[in-house]
């Protein structure tokens, strides 16, 4: 008796696999070849893949994004939060998912470290940008009462001081790290880097005394700045920020730097060129709602509109530039 | 302090229409932190969305009712079924669970609720009338205090290590090892991560804790599904009797004030607090060899710490902006949706919601009490399911929950993986907490150790010459060795009584 149930039931998860094999292989055809479908997109919910945990900073952009993005395409998006190996998880989701146009996935500036460290079996190429979210640039942000007002005064102390001013970031090889590479390769001085777990408990170390100056964003530490705790000696941004704008950019100080993370949201490679623009307008439109806009100035979101196309091309610069900072900092694979 | 803000405070928050938010949120609580799987920090970050549109006074007094809920909603799995529903609950079922196997589930549910609800009522008091004060102390805490702070915590391994200290190290190094996999904090290289992307951050605590629990328990409760008699629990009152809260008055007083300033420190969470309450509690006990076998004051000091550390951790992030921990980081995002951001501007633009906070808080803690309390009678029914409906019921539930943390499949082999391993380790009698606590202090005694040596330039002196370091130091010494010997002493006893 036991053995004839089991039989049957093997026989049935045969059934079912092979059912869902054809299925597959059926919808993978539809899409490719079958535009005409796309004029009834969506169809159904959509899924957006976050690759950072519910309740964080990506998460609550994603979240915010979507629920103005629903109205837009008139179908539920429910974010699914897929977190680990640094983002990396997350990621490959997004990159595995079936290109049909239900799946989206915001994608973070960790799509271009984490291949160079050698540990993910993915690069950027391997995803389709949609559009660009928003941009934070980083800033270097110290003590208000520190003897230095100027990045040039920083830079001077930090030359008399070869590898003693300690810079607190919120990860090792995170996008904080590398901005201070950048800036310590740009005016050739030494800095020790001090990865935090987050940008948080880094900023609270500056706050305490326990380190010398923080590289994230200016956005995370505008609290303690507009509290008079800390203050920030300059911006990696192309122009000043809306936020601070007596901060001076580096460019603007002499050091050509200008980096910061970056959010977007992406599709598998393959996704139907028609069902493409739907996505990208529907999402544009979310971006650009009054919803979003007041959600994002907020929190201090700078906003960083970019097509297809420009992100694609951003992407692929960055990457290059990210690549060349890991490497000399000894964070890329050898 | 401002009275007359603090009375609008509460005339804020006891509004019918906002008292039955924070009603829902202290029922929703307790419901997900007695879930293993789901937490505090999960049910507020899928919660918050719908905070949008109120006025935040409302969000918050409902997000606290479900901060305060849950952390006490965990103790109610670990008392009745050895699995804690959340990271928090880890220390109750040390003397939870033996209670409830000699049928006194409510005995041991009524002083949870009870000490849950003082020691949260006292943070909430010591958040309201010495914030200030104390976020300059939290701000002393630098790498080198907090891998003091994370020795001090693993010295505790060994009052939680039960018959003998040599497994409970053995358990602890072997946690300590298992904390080592991943990316490393300082260089980011991969350790013992065989290439595989889940690993990186090493195997995620939830799935491991449900594993080592609850799953373990499930495979040692089939051994005998058949055989075992019912457990009887007799409820003959809601609210503790007066011989318990004499015996627990001074341990539940010690506890919360140490389980709020540890929730203080940015960092140290709920779950070091109660550990760090449960050793102080037998360290310091007349009976110490009751302790792990059902003594109440076991979970009077245990759940007075956790709940304490809600309050605690609300004093960084209000008065300087920074999370506690990481509940508190997911309601920082929520004060910064509602254009507000906490820190010492808060404090200097919008005092009366400072103290709205303040008054929900207390009323959150007084709304779990009364919800704790008459749902006693409920909770203690889930023992009396038979056991061939209820084991299977709790595997499940649990690979729910180890599935839900990131939506991995990976974290359900994971869980199943540790609860074989949790299975045989209690066959061989090997304490299972030790483990844990080497999970939660491992990464932070290595990250901060690093840290530190990295600002020192490698120079061991800034351990030794900051007070606060050096002091937390001494104290683990003067833990382990008290321990030490109070243990040698119950041994020789043994041995004399045989």
């Amino acid at each position: 008796m036991l053995k004839r149930l089991m039989s049957v039931g093997l026989m049935l998860v045969l059934m079912l696999s092979l059912l869902a094999g054809c299925g597959k292989s059926v919808t993978d055809k539809g899409t490719n070849e079958n535009a005409e479908s796309a004029a009834n997109f969506p169809e159904k919910g959509i899924t957006a893949i976050c690759p950072w945990s519910a309740g964080g900073g990506t998460d609550t952009v994603l979240r915010g994004l979507t629920q103005a993005t629903e109205k837009e395409l008139g179908q539920t998006i429910t974010v699914a939060n897929q977190t680990g190996g640094g983002g990396a998880i997350g990621h490959a989701a997004i990159i595995s998912a079936p290109n049909d146009g239900y799946t989206v996935g915001m994608i973070t500036f960790e799509l271009n470290s984490l291949p160079p460290q050698g540990l993910v079996p993915f690069t950027s190429a391997d995803l389709d940008p949609l559009l660009r979210v928003n941009m934070d640039a980083a800033a270097v942000t110290v003590k208000a009462d520190a003897p230095y007002n100027t990045m040039d005064e920083f830079i001077e102390y930090a030359k008399a001081h070869p590898a003693e001013l300690n810079i607190g970031n919120s990860g090792a090889g995170a996008v904080w790290h590398i901005a201070a590479g950048l800036l310590a390769e740009q005016a050739d001085v030494e800095f020790s880097y001090v990865p935090f777990e987050g940008a948080a408990p880094a900023i609270t170390a500056l706050v305490g005394g326990h380190i010398d100056a923080v590289s994230v964003s200016a956005a995370e530490v505008q609290g303690q700045v507009q509290a008079g705790d800390l203050k920030i000696l300059g911006v990696m941004s192309d122009e000043r920020l809306e936020l601070f704008p007596d901060v001076p950019t580096m460019k603007e100080q002499g050091y050509a730097v200008s980096f910061g993370t970056w959010r977007g949201i992406a599709i598998p490679t393959g996704t139907p060129e028609s069902i493409k623009t739907i996505l990208a307008e529907a999402f544009k439109k979310g971006l650009e709602s009054e919803e979003f806009v007041a959600y994002a100035k907020n929190s201090g979101l700078v906003v960083a509109y970019q097509n297809s196309d420009d992100f694609k091309a951003f992407i692929a610069t960055n990457a290059e530039e990210v690549a060349t900072v890991m490497k000399s900092l000894g964070l890329a694979a050898k | 302090m401002n009275f007359d803000l603090l009375l609008n405070g509460f005339a804020n928050i006891l509004q019918p229409s906002v008292l039955i938010l924070v009603f829902l949120g202290v029922t929703g609580g307790i419901m997900v932190g007695s879930l293993p799987g789901l937490t505090a920090t999960m049910g507020i970050a899928l919660l918050i969305p719908f905070t949008f549109g109120m006025p935040i006074e409302s969000s918050m007094a409902m997000l606290l009712g479900i901060f305060s809920g849950a952390i006490y909603g965990g103790s109610i799995s670990a008392i009745l079924i050895r699995t804690p529903g959340t990271p928090a609950a880890a220390a109750t079922l040390l003397d939870g669970y033996p209670l409830t196997l000699r049928g006194e589930a409510g005995r041991a549910l009524s002083m949870s609720v009870f000490s849950s609800f003082v020691g949260g009522f006292t943070g909430a008091l010591i958040m309201t009338f010495l914030s200030p004060q104390i976020s300059k102390l939290a701000l002393e805490f630098g790498p080198a205090e907090y891998f003091a702070l994370s020795i001090f915590g693993l010295s505790i391994i060994i009052s939680v290590s039960g018959g003998s200290i040599l497994k409970g190290l053995i358990a602890g190094v072997f946690g300590l090892l298992i904390a080592t996999v991943g990316l490393d904090p300082i260089s980011a290289y991969p350790r013992f991560t065989f290439g595989i992307m889940d690993l990186f951050e090493g195997p995620s605590f939830i799935p491991t804790l449900i594993g080592l629990f609850a799953l373990a328990e499930v495979f040692k409760g089939v051994e005998n599904i058949v055989t075992q008699p019912k457990i009887e629990s007799k409820i003959t009152q809601l609210l503790p009797s007066r011989a318990d809260i004499k015996i627990s008055a001074k341990t539940i007083i010690k506890s919360s004030i140490m389980g709020t300033f540890i929730g203080a420190i940015p960092g140290a969470g709920s779950d070091i607090a109660a550990f760090v309450g449960y050793g102080e509690a037998k360290r310091t006990s007349k009976h110490p060899e009751e302790f792990g076998k059902g003594a109440i004051e076991g979970i009077a000091a245990a759940e007075a710490s956790n709940n304490a550390c809600t309050g605690g951790a609300m004093i960084p992030l209000l008065s300087l902006g920074v999370p506690g921990d990481a509940v508190t980081a997911v309601l920082l995002g929520a004060f910064i949706m509602q254009g507000l951001r906490p820190g010492p501007l808060l404090y200097r633009d919008h005092l009366d919601v400072v103290y709205s906070v303040f008054a929900s808080m207390m009323v959150a803690n007084v709304v779990m009490f009364i919800v704790g309390t008459f749902g006693v009678k409920f909770f203690a029914k889930v023992i009396t399911i038979n056991r061939n409906i209820l084991l299977p019921v709790i595997f499940l539930l649990s690979l729910v929950g180890a599935y839900s943390m990131r939506n991995s499949m990976f974290d359900v082999g994971l869980a199943i993986g540790f609860g074989v391993l949790g299975y045989f380790l209690q066959r061989f009698e090997f304490p299972v907490s030790p483990i844990l606590l080497a999970l939660i202090l491992g990464p932070m005694a290595e990250g901060n150790l690093r840290r530190a040596l990295v600002i020192s330039k490698g120079s061991m002196d800034i351990f030794f010459m900051r007070p606060i370091s050096a002091i937390l130091l001494l104290a683990a010494v003067i833990s382990i060795a008290t321990s030490v010997i109070k243990q040698r002493k119950l041994d020789e006893k043994m041995k004399m009584s045989e």
